[in-house]
């Protein structure tokens, strides 16, 4: 990092003690209205009728297949971008060539369209007046509205994260090492498992962390390619829409604090991942 | 003729043939060739941007050259991938694994061998070992780079490099990123180091002091073309060109010329230069001799093991007079006192940038 | 013969590139770039006229309107706030800071439809917050402040992170040096301070905007849905499919695709500029702050 290190005393040059503590009061306000608030109430009314209610809510076998399907489609997303976004931050990091910024751009774009426009696209696809719907019809494979579509669109919504997690990473950290590597005698996949792939890991990690909750997490995709079939293609953003416009609040709400709690597994794991980075670069000399 | 390259008996170790590399419109390499002995510690020296660096990258099999081509004993090494060439490469930067403890980052080299040729654990813990005991980082195999300073990073780098037993070792500005005091000790560690292994190495530098201290040979480099090589000595003394002269050590420059024979010093443009060194010029009270011309002393620095004198001619032109304290307690030299200036020892080159 | 060889090779000596590009190119033909021309084909068979029907049509236009109304607001509120906020974070020291630091990437770790739930639950007239305001004559939830406050939350961490790396690596000795020339903080912050953090505020407010636009888990239930007052794009689409209105369902989807694509142009050409300003060095914990991905 560029400029001077300075020692955390007290700056001569700041603002007054009153507006510091204005300040403070308003971020606060704003950040526990906007953010612990929603947080809290989630957790309030999965909990509001009691620990029975919140785990009867589990042995309702919609319930339970909409958990299911949400682990199946993010065990098939994250693998897939893992892969994905490793070999698009290797192409594009570590080498240089014409339209990396078009591809780039291309990698980003399902983060930017709407997810309902992405849903759109594959019922468009696949759908049964879609371009390859009569092909699909005939051969009795069923995409929208099954569990395939959902899978397809889990992955389309979390293409980029990986990647995107990766690029500035293994771009910073240049080839040099590969280099060195080279030079001892070491093949390319050698090169790349030993030297390349520890030294990206906790980008990696949280690539990974931040794909899985998003593929968990999918909502409006899902519910354009999903049909609502209850206990076929429900996932559980489905499956608390449902409940809760069925005025089921308690089931909703638990199955909601479930992805909150995945939720706050992710932030923790950031800021280790961010603790443990800090700590490594506070070793550099 | 036969020669290296074309299979015929040689005692050079790498021979480089018509190198020319260009990066885009800039022309790094220009139809360079070059031999490297065998067994000897040779220095790339040059300015930035004369090509140095891509020239050992392109020894090494890191770069690729636009033509030309590089033998290693007699074989034509040009399409050989790096891994196949086997040359130990020390990085500018140093490039530790930076996961690795001082231990694995060198051993990495025998440990990524194919199953067949790889060496037993045993055997491989016995080489790094013996290593690091060159090194004399024994103690420190269990750290990771980012625990060590920047000269024992350095040597972790050449550790490393010597663990594949290359044929040729090539070392890109290794001291470049250190401090003077710690550049001075590993300059002399790695001389050394050179005695004890024997094995062939090429190291680029940009300081002029640590080539021509450190190496049995130097290649000055200019413009991507080679100035002249030869052994420190030499190129000190019998410069080829101008920029020799100029890039190796202090020098003092007039206008002047050779006429029959002689060197004449002129106060103005004649199109060709007169240089001196520092050091081989002799100040007096009195003028000694027909050689000779007036300068008034405008500055002494007096600390250190040599003594620096700068004056101005007659004609406004500045000189630098270098000489020992002895010398110049001597002379009981004072600032604003006039001197006659004889120089001992002088070379002339046409004035490049007014040659027609 | 070897300069030949030379010709055809890689140009670099890293390896894979072909492997590694080659499947990046494959795989984003796959699942991005085949289902998006799918959807510009099926627009091209609607035909203009059609096209403009249903893309133009009153109740598509309050749609928009009110997508980017309220992205506008929100993205906007994020402007102000968010730069706050990241002022407090990075410059001040108070009880419990790292927890609020934390949880300032919420919004993008939770899924849609629990924001969604949460927030509806929060605002409605007997909820935590509901019940306060609607005494006090305000409604938020099913109106359009309902929909502002969604995306709100939802852009909340786009300015925080993008400017939180910006103000650690701010120089201090730039604001010594205005005050040593007598500058008020007022106008230090003005003047030198903000000036150098507006690229990365502005890409901040750009990304909070853009996915405001096409957010629809968080909105939903908040917004009542009720057409030409609270319905926003995306759930005009997904009613028209509900309809089997597939062409109009294409045509607003086109329309919002097409201005995904222009604000993704002009994220990036701010984030450039963000990156040229900020003169990126080479460790990544800035990377990993601001890691909110694109």
């Amino acid at each position: 990092m560029v400029g001077t290190l300075h020692l955390r005393s007290a700056p001569a040059v700041g603002e007054s003690r009153l507006i510091r503590g204005t300040l403070i009061a308003i971020a606060v306000v704003f950040l526990s209205v906007f953010l612990l608030a929603p947080l809290a109430v989630v957790f309030a009314v999965a909990l509001g009728q009691g620990v029975a209610a919140f785990f009867s809510t589990f042995s309702n076998p919609d319930t339970l297949s909409a958990i299911w399907l949400t682990l199946v489609a993010a065990a098939v997303a994250v693998p897939a971008n893992l892969i994905f976004g490793i070999a698009a931050a290797w192409a594009i990091g570590k080498f240089q060539f014409v339209g990396k910024g078009i591809l780039i751009a291309l990698i980003d774009l399902p983060f930017s369209v709407s997810p309902v426009v992405a849903g759109l696209t594959y019922v468009l696809l696949f759908g049964a007046q879609g371009l390859l719907g009569p092909w699909l019809v005939a051969h009795n494979v069923h995409i929208i509205f099954a569990v395939p579509g959902i899978i397809l669109a889990t992955v389309f919504v979390t293409v980029p994260f990986v990647a995107r997690e990766l690029l500035p990473t293994m771009a910073a950290q240049g080839s040099e090492e590969e280099e060195a590597a080279l030079t001892l005698g070491a093949g390319g996949w050698q090169t790349f498992l030993r030297v390349t792939l520890p030294n990206v890991k906790w980008a990696l990690l949280y690539g990974v962390i931040l794909c899985n909750a998003r593929a968990m997490g999918e909502f409006g995709a899902v519910a354009v390619v999903s049909g609502h079939v209850a206990g076929l293609t429900n996932t559980m953003p489905l499956q608390i829409e449902i409940l809760y416009n069925d005025y089921q609040f308690v089931p909703a709400f638990a199955v909601a604090s479930l992805l909150a709690l995945l939720a706050l597994a992710t932030l923790v794991v950031k800021s280790v991942i961010e603790w443990r980075i800090a700590r490594r670069g506070a070793r550099v000399t | 003729m036969a020669d290296c390259a074309t299979g015929g008996a040689c005692n050079v170790s790498i021979a480089i043939r018509q190198i020319t590399k260009k990066f885009g419109r800039f022309t790094a390499l220009d139809n360079v060739d070059l031999d490297i002995p065998h067994g000897r510690l040779v220095a790339l020296l040059g300015p930035s941007g004369s090509g140095k660096t891509t020239l050992l990258r392109i020894i090494a099999g890191l770069e690729l050259a636009d033509s030309g081509s590089v033998h290693f004993d007699g074989q034509d090494f040009s399409d050989r991938t790096v891994a196949q060439r086997r040359v130990g490469f020390v990085f500018q930067h140093y490039a530790l694994f930076r996961h690795m403890t001082v231990f694995e980052n060198i051993a990495f080299g025998l440990r990524v061998r194919p199953r067949a040729s790889r060496p037993p654990r045993s055997a491989i813990r016995a080489q790094v070992e013996e290593l690091l005991d060159l090194i004399q980082l024994r103690t420190l195999a269990g750290r990771y780079p980012s625990q060590l300073s920047g000269g024992q990073r350095q040597r972790v780098a050449l550790a490393r490099a010597l663990a594949v037993e290359p044929r040729v070792l090539l070392l890109d500005e290794p001291f470049g990123a250190l401090d003077a005091k710690v550049r001075y000790e590993l300059r002399r560690w790695l001389r050394q180091l050179h005695d004890d292994v024997g094995v062939t190495s090429v190291f680029v530098t940009h300081d002029q002091e640590e080539a021509l201290e450190v190496a049995d040979q130097v290649a000055i480099l200019n413009g991507g073309r080679i100035e002249q090589v030869g052994a420190p000595d030499d190129v000190y003394n019998r410069p080829a060109s101008s920029f020799v002269y100029n890039f190796l050590g202090n020098v003092n420059l007039f206008h002047g010329r050779i006429d029959n024979g002689t060197a004449y010093i002129n106060q103005e443009a004649t199109g060709q230069l007169v240089f001196v060194r520092p050091h081989s010029l002799e100040i007096g009270r009195q003028p000694s001799g027909a050689n000779y011309f007036r300068a008034t002393i405008k500055h002494i620095s007096s600390a250190g093991p040599v003594v620096k004198v700068d004056a101005s001619t007659g004609w406004g032109a500045p000189v630098h007079v270098e000489m020992s304290q002895a010398r110049f307690r001597e002379l009981e030299l004072r600032t604003g006192e006039e001197i006659f200036i004889t120089p001992n020892d002088l070379a002339v080159f046409a004035d490049e940038q007014r040659a027609g | 013969m070897s300069s030949v060889l030379r010709r055809l090779r890689k140009r670099s000596i890293i390896p894979g590139f072909g492997l590694t590009l080659g499947f990046t190119l494959f795989y984003l033909c796959l699942i991005v770039l085949i289902p998006l021309s799918a959807t510009f084909l099926e627009a091209s068979k609607i035909g203009w006229h059609e096209f403009w029907r249903a893309g133009a049509s009153p109740r598509a236009i309050a749609s928009y309107e009110l997508s980017f109304g309220a992205s506008l607001i929100g993205a906007t509120l994020n402007f102000v706030l968010g730069t706050l906020v990241a002022w407090v974070l990075v410059r001040y020291d108070f009880p419990f800071k790292r927890l609020l630091d934390s949880l300032v990437d919420l919004p993008f770790a939770l899924p849609t439809a629990v924001a969604g739930i949460a927030l509806t639950t929060l605002y409605a007239p007997h909820g935590w917050f509901g019940a306060p305001l609607t005494a006090a004559g305000i409604h938020v939830a099913f109106t359009r402040l309902g929909i502002i406050v969604a995306l709100t939350f939802i852009g909340l961490p786009f300015v925080v992170r993008t400017v939180q790396p910006v103000l650690e690596d701010l120089d201090r000795e730039l604001e010594e040096a205005a005050a040593s020339l007598g500058a008020g903080r007022l106008q230090t912050f003005s003047r030198v301070i903000f000036p150098a953090i507006l690229p990365a505020v502005l890409t901040g407010f750009a990304l909070a905007f853009a996915r405001g636009v096409g957010e629809y888990g968080s909105v939903i239930f908040i917004a009542g849905n009720m057409p030409m007052r609270t319905e926003i794009a995306p759930l005009l689409i997904v009613t028209k499919l509900e309809e089997y209105d597939y062409s109009g369902a294409t045509a607003i989807a086109v329309v919002m695709l097409v201005v995904s694509f222009v604000m993704l142009l002009g994220i990036n050409a701010l984030q450039s500029w963000n990156s040229e300003r900020e003169n990126m060095s080479v460790e990544q914990p800035v990377a990993l702050a601001a890691g909110v991905p694109v």
